[in-house]
């Protein structure tokens, strides 16, 4: 039968996955201009403060940004200029947005992908062990925690680990140092907090969805032919077991996560003084900066919209025996 | 009034009392889930009777500001400019100020109480909201099929895409930052996922006999979706809201800690964000509404859990 389907199906979720981002971009733009201000209008405090004539500001403004155009051409502008890269500009820094966003994307990046790898592997433990122990001591103490997990407001948790390892306990800082560079042990420890912030949301996931595949997987009949064969334990599930759990796994955490992850990390830079994307996103609603508070929601959405696309189609390799329509 | 619309959207457990009983049974079990309902509760009643009993949590009283809370102290270190020196004295918590005071002197219990009020008021109305549009969109999109099927569900995947908080922030930050309008947009972007959840339930009641015969006597479609669809998912409904209710306060209070909170309202989000500026010189400022936040968020996710296994039929021991 071969793969042929898989172009077709790969054709669908481009196309499909472009339609979404312009939606999500006209989504976007229609909530700036249906907002009670225009992001003129957000600038002119700062201006009027200045002593300077309002209406010759505003027009000035307006003239600038292209906002006395006819809407449905600020709107094309406004989606070419996206494709071509150009995000607008930041008023509170005064550099184009796209710059600021290469400035400090990396710092997102290595708190996100340190996060996440850490709570995939722990998450993926503890599910593994509490499927095979079901109903254990273990079990209910991992359900437990990782019920707490959830519950937790992450920055409250942030505040809480400063309080204790950097306020009282002096073993970090209490704010991120930025000038270490990103590749040292120094910078590994000053992470330590934050990504323990993390961990903790993500790590309920990552717990739940593998005890629940491991359970599926340990009742289906070749668990039996492998022990029947004399196969040590640890092979069974190690093997067996955990392979066969370990794909739909993979697409289901990556998904759903994706969201949540932004969320969170958003909220732990903010917290221990990160200077990623987050923390720019956060300075950028205080100074009113239009821009930047958009761009940053659709580099988000377009990132999780990519991430999406991904797995679904290395699902497809992975496991041969996947069929979309 | 009440009644009618009990008897309306109550289903199975409206019709048949004795339902309810067995299903509490059932929680009654998970001791967790049983603990989880008795703060809630027991929240419920500080939020209804607590206020009256407190003094106004937003009246600041500068002399007595930075009070730690009962079995607790600090010392606090006074420059005297008489003498030129400063004194380093220590400060016990007093019964006055049950839970403390923070850096402007306002009682720790009376804010929390409003905070208590606020959450749980934010955490209906917008699991509200989100519920009604999830099971409304759910039980269309499989109850029509086709290509009404086939558009709700891509709007539905285009708003579980939007990385939920970053949309809410954005949102509020355009529209201002008003209770009102954090409640309704958690509530508008939130029904996706109930939405799935009641589409993918729905489907499997679709083709049952008892949607069959009520076509078959002649009942419209409206009739169909209301009278005997979504009776049949109440259940679902119950334990979905119960466990979204936990996101709703937590993201509330997410967007009060980042400055786009109600500036009006004393939440606890809003008490927390003031506590991390003094974490040095009082800690409790930071710790209890948090601690309030966790607690209450653990609360409803093991009360929902509970529910959830106790109206699983496959969970029946």
């Amino acid at each position: 039968m071969g793969k042929s389907w898989l172009k077709y199906y790969i054709i669908k979720r481009l196309i499909y996955a472009v339609a979404i981002a312009w939606a999500i971009v006209t989504i976007t733009f229609v909530l700036v201009r249906v907002g009670p201000s225009s992001p003129a209008d957000k600038y002119l405090a700062n201006i009027m403060s200045r002593g300077q004539d309002v209406t010759q500001v505003t027009a000035a403004i307006e003239a600038k940004y292209g906002l006395d155009k006819p809407l449905w051409e600020q709107y094309v502008n406004y989606v070419v200029r996206l494709f071509q890269g150009d995000w607008g500009w930041s008023l509170s820094t005064s550099m184009p947005v796209i710059d600021l966003i290469k400035i400090h994307w990396i710092y997102s990046f290595q708190l996100i992908l340190l996060s996440t790898v850490v709570a995939a592997i722990l998450g993926m433990l503890i599910g593994i062990y509490s499927a095979v122990r079901q109903y254990s001591k273990f079990d209910y103490v991992a359900t437990f925690f990782s019920m707490a997990g959830i519950s937790i407001p992450s920055f409250w948790l942030g505040v809480m680990l400063i309080l204790l390892f950097s306020v009282k306990l002096g073993w970090f800082k209490v704010y991120y140092d930025t000038t270490l560079p990103l590749f040292s042990l120094e910078n590994l420890k000053a992470l330590t907090l934050p990504v323990i912030t993390m961990v903790t949301g993500m790590l309920a996931g990552y717990v739940k969805y593998t005890r629940s595949t491991m359970l599926d997987n340990l009742r289906k009949g070749f668990v039996i032919t492998a022990r029947a064969k004399g196969l040590p334990e640890r092979t069974v599930i190690g093997k067996h077991v955990f392979r066969n759990a370990l794909l739909p796994l993979s697409t289901i955490l990556i998904a759903d996560l994706g969201g949540i992850v932004f969320g969170s990390a958003y909220l732990t830079e903010i917290v221990f003084g990160i200077p990623g994307l987050g923390q720019v996103s956060f300075k950028a609603i205080f100074a009113s900066d239009y821009s930047v508070v958009v761009a940053i929601v659709l580099i988000s959405t377009f990132l999780v919209l990519i991430i999406n696309l991904v797995t679904d189609i290395a699902y497809t390799y992975i496991d041969p025996r996947v069929h979309y329509d | 009034m009440t009644n009618k619309l009990l008897q309306k959207v109550g289903g199975p457990l409206y019709h048949n009392r004795r339902l309810i009983g067995y299903y509490w049974q059932r929680t009654k079990k998970n001791k967790l889930a049983v603990a989880g309902l008795a703060f809630i509760l027991f929240l419920v009643l500080l939020a209804i009777i607590g206020p009256f009993f407190t003094g106004d949590p937003t009246k600041s009283n500068i002399e007595e500001n930075n009070l730690p809370p009962v079995g607790f102290s600090t010392e606090v270190s006074i420059y005297s400019i008489a003498t030129g020196q400063s004194t380093v004295s220590k400060i016990n918590g007093t019964w006055k100020h049950p839970l403390g005071t923070d850096s402007k002197g306002r009682d720790m219990l009376a804010m929390l109480i409003s905070g208590a009020r606020i959450s749980l008021w934010v955490g209906l109305v917008a699991t509200g909201i989100a519920i009604a549009l999830g099971v409304l969109i759910g039980v269309l999109s499989a109850y029509l099929g086709g290509w009404a099927d086939n558009a709700l569900m891509r709007f539905t995947d285009v708003m579980m895409t939007f990385p939920f908080f970053l949309l809410l922030v954005m949102i509020v930050f355009i529209f201002g930052a008003n209770l009102l309008i954090i409640m309704v947009v958690i509530g508008l972007t939130g029904w996706a996922g109930i939405a799935r959840l009641v589409r993918s339930e729905t489907l499997s009641l679709r083709t049952r006999e008892f949607v069959t015969a009520a076509k078959a006597l002649g009942a419209s479609d409206g009739r169909i979706v209301f009278r005997h669809l979504i009776p049949q998912v109440i259940s679902l409904i119950i334990v979905m809201a119960t466990l979204s209710i936990p996101g709703v306060i937590l993201a509330e209070a997410a967007l009060s800690f980042i400055g786009l909170g109600d500036p009006t309202v004393t939440s606890w989000g809003v008490v927390l964000e003031s506590g991390q500026q003094s974490l040095d010189t009082a800690w409790w400022v930071a710790v209890e509404p948090g601690g309030m936040l966790f607690l209450t968020a653990l609360a409803f996710n093991f009360f929902g859990d509970g529910l959830r296994d106790a109206f699983d039929p496959r969970s029946r021991s």
